[in-house]
């Protein structure tokens, strides 16, 4: 009876699932620098092999810019490598991945500061000051 | 009992007992017959041997006819080896066989298998127009010519759906295979189909008489 | 009825931020298989949403479905039980049991009426309805009375939706799906067994989010994880296709992690999630681990042939029937032949 050690899986991952993400990716690029338009490549629905998604991860890698989110639960938002392309990870309030995006703009929506909260800070401040 | 489940299981079966009762049948039936009386001293011993070598050497036409019958042989190989290609070098096929043969073979990537499935289709609508068109063949055709050539058409076009898919869900085109098969191997002992087993039969007697008698085989 | 806090009413009174908002919203719309464009008239509806009454009632099953949600991550089934819903009734997981339990049921019943949601798991046997009962109430008598006023039936797990495991041959208990029993109004079916648990959420999320159901197929799942099969996503495809199988569970093939149709995975004919969903919050599903898929979304998957067929052997009966047949053969053809053979002796005789 082999141990589970002895199972060896698929040394380098081949499953064909990464390079059409990264072809997408540089038509995403190419409409940005065009015309602007942001695209959102959201990566739940997209089938990975074993080894895939760390092997995209990789390939992205990390560029200057990384930022720590936190609102039910803690998200990372980190432009890659290539910039305009952003990995985004959420996670809930119990660690666990709840979503992995990638985003294709010049900032993600989510780093900027809302309408909402901007307006509800303001009158916590005019308290503070009591005016 | 959905299509599936009648395709693989009732469909199938019947088909499997008409295939063995009606090929036996037909074997019995000719293998029994009394031997035609021979009237002429043998020049030779007419036995199984002659009777495996014309099996192998009628596969080849005879130089005369060679110009005449170039186009439909090629087509009529190019057939036969494609069907042959996708029923027995198929995996899922292999594994139908396994199941009740107990053991398999190693087979071929299915991009092979399409092509060669393909290459059948084709050459057998080439033939089918050739029957259409030929001035003899089209007088002496009859319907067991043109039903034998549909019903092994039928799985062929209908396996060759289950990839392409258009729209319909896998397990109905699976079903539809499947009944489609079951139809062919109910068919195939009787009328010209049955050339599948009896070719055997016909090319080894034609040798083995041959020989006795001193013709060339 | 009642007037309920709308969902984004709930989320501001417990401090959630815009941004935590936007997440939430972008989760969902992950969860729904929606594009991320639809972000914006998601958070719209969630705002406006008013947490709806789930009742939720478990007949004959094994609680792996309840098991299985309780593993969701996203949105946690406790975040979804006190942000999203209103779980009125759960017997597995709710403090109360007997009489009060009871009462809380009719209660949300009554103060919902038309309006809630009804889950079930586990299939309700008609053989002898002391079979299984809660409360001394029998299955179907519960489910006729709790269906009587909800705006939808959702089925959960394979049970439930195709009769399951109880339901497998020869059904002994007389198991019959939830679909059977209610006629008179919506049922999706959500099968597995158990369904993927972000399945399960996100059904309740859709009704939460947009106040409809989802579109369903032909067997009543939701297209948005019932839409294709396995086989069109696993990611073993390409070896499929080159002609890579693994013959047996040990060998060099499921080593290399090859196709594993041979081994009898009924991926082709399945339909669910799995493959890009996965399970554990994306971890692996059963071909990725190296089993092949048993098929268990689909109805009467236990009776389907055998865990290890193949998907294309035949369903053959009995060696006997088949040698009646070569028998039958034989004497047709030694009938044949001596009428035959008359024949011969009539043509040599006269020639």
């Amino acid at each position: 009876m082999t141990s589970l050690e002895g199972i060896q899986a698929a040394a380098f991952p081949f499953h064909g699932n990464v390079r059409p993400i990264l072809n997408e990716v540089t038509h995403a690029l190419d409409r940005l620098l065009e015309t602007g338009e942001a695209t959102v490549i959201d990566l739940a629905g997209l089938p990975f092999g074993p080894g895939e998604l760390e092997y995209l991860e990789a390939s992205l890698g990390t560029g200057e810019l990384s930022a720590t989110l936190d609102a039910l639960g803690t998200s990372c938002i980190r432009e890659t490598a290539f910039p305009g392309v952003w990995w985004l990870e959420h996670r809930n309030a119990l660690d666990e991945v709840v979503g992995r995006y990638l985003e294709i703009t010049r900032t993600p929506e989510i780093l900027s500061s809302q309408e909402a909260d901007i307006v509800a800070g303001r009158a916590r401040l005019g308290d503070q000051l009591g005016n | 009992m959905d299509l599936l489940e009648f395709a693989r299981g009732p469909a199938l079966q019947v088909a499997a007992y008409i295939l063995v009762a009606g090929t036996i049948w037909r074997l019995v039936g000719i293998i029994l017959l009394k031997e035609k009386p021979e009237f002429s001293e043998p020049r030779a011993r007419g036995g199984l041997g002659a009777a495996l070598k014309v099996i192998y050497t009628r596969s080849f036409t005879a130089d005369p006819f060679k110009p005449a019958t170039l186009y439909p042989k090629i087509l009529a190989y190019v057939m036969h080896i494609g069907l042959f290609m996708v029923v027995f070098l198929f995996v899922p096929h292999i594994m139908f066989f396994e199941g009740f043969l107990g053991f398999d073979w190693p087979g071929l990537p299915n991009s092979i298998i399409f092509f060669g499935g393909v290459a059948a289709i084709v050459s057998g609508f080439a033939l089918l127009v050739r029957r259409l068109t030929h001035p003899v063949l089209r007088l002496i055709s009859n319907f067991d010519d043109y039903f034998s050539w549909f019903i092994t058409m039928l799985p062929l076009a209908t396996g060759l759906l289950i990839p392409v898919r258009l729209g319909v869900r896998y397990e109905t085109l699976l079903a539809i295979h499947i009944i489609t098969v079951a139809a062919l191997l109910i068919w195939l002992p009787f009328g010209k189909l049955g050339h599948t087993f009896l070719v055997f039969v016909t090319r080894g007697t034609t040798g083995m008489v041959f020989e006795r008698r001193g013709a060339k085989t | 009825m009642k007037r309920t806090p709308t969902v984004g009413e709930v989320l501001q009174a417990k401090g959630v931020s815009r941004r935590g908002f936007l997440k939430y919203c972008a989760t969902t719309a992950s969860i729904l298989a929606l594009p991320p464009s639809m972000i914006p008239r998601i958070a719209e509806a969630i705002e406006n949403a008013r947490r709806p009454s789930v009742i939720w009632l478990s007949f004959q099953e094994c609680t792996g479905c309840t098991e299985s949600l309780t593993r969701s991550a996203s949105p946690t089934v406790e975040g979804l039980i006190f942000d999203a819903i209103s779980l009125d009734y759960h017997h597995t997981l709710q403090a109360a049991a007997g009489d009060q339990a009871e009462a809380a049921r009719h209660a949300a019943m009554e103060e919902n009426d038309g309006g809630y949601l009804v889950l079930v798991d586990g299939s309700i046997p008609l053989g002898n309805p002391g079979f299984s009962t809660i409360a001394g109430i029998s299955n179907v008598d519960m489910l006729k009375e709790t269906v009587a006023g909800a705006a939808a039936v959702v089925s959960i797990g394979s049970c439930a939706a195709f009769g399951g495991i109880p339901g497998a041959d020869p059904n002994p208990t007389g198991a019959v799906s939830v679909g059977e029993l209610v006629t008179d109004k919506p049922v999706i079916n959500v099968p597995g067994c158990p369904p993927i648990p972000m399945v399960m959420t996100a059904v309740l999320t859709q009704f939460l989010t947009f106040g409809t159901l989802p579109e369903l197929d032909k067997l009543g799942r939701p297209l948005a994880f019932y839409g294709k099969t396995i086989h069109d996503r696993c990611y073993r495809r390409p070896f499929y296709e080159q002609g890579k199988f693994a013959e047996s569970f040990d060998d060099k093939g499921a080593k290399a992690g090859w196709c594993l149709f041979k081994l009898g995975c009924k991926g082709p004919m399945t339909y669910n999630a799995c493959a890009t969903t996965k399970w554990n919050s994306g971890t692996s599903f059963p071909i990725e681990s190296g089993h092949p898929c048993l098929g268990c979304s689909e109805p009467g998957f236990w009776d389907l042939g055998g865990f290890y067929e193949p998907l294309s052997t035949g369903n053959f009966d009995s060696g006997e029937k088949l040698a009646g047949a070569a028998v039958a053969g034989v004497a047709l053809g030694v009938a044949a032949a001596a009428a035959g053979r008359r024949r011969q002796a009539k043509f040599t005789k006269e020639g």
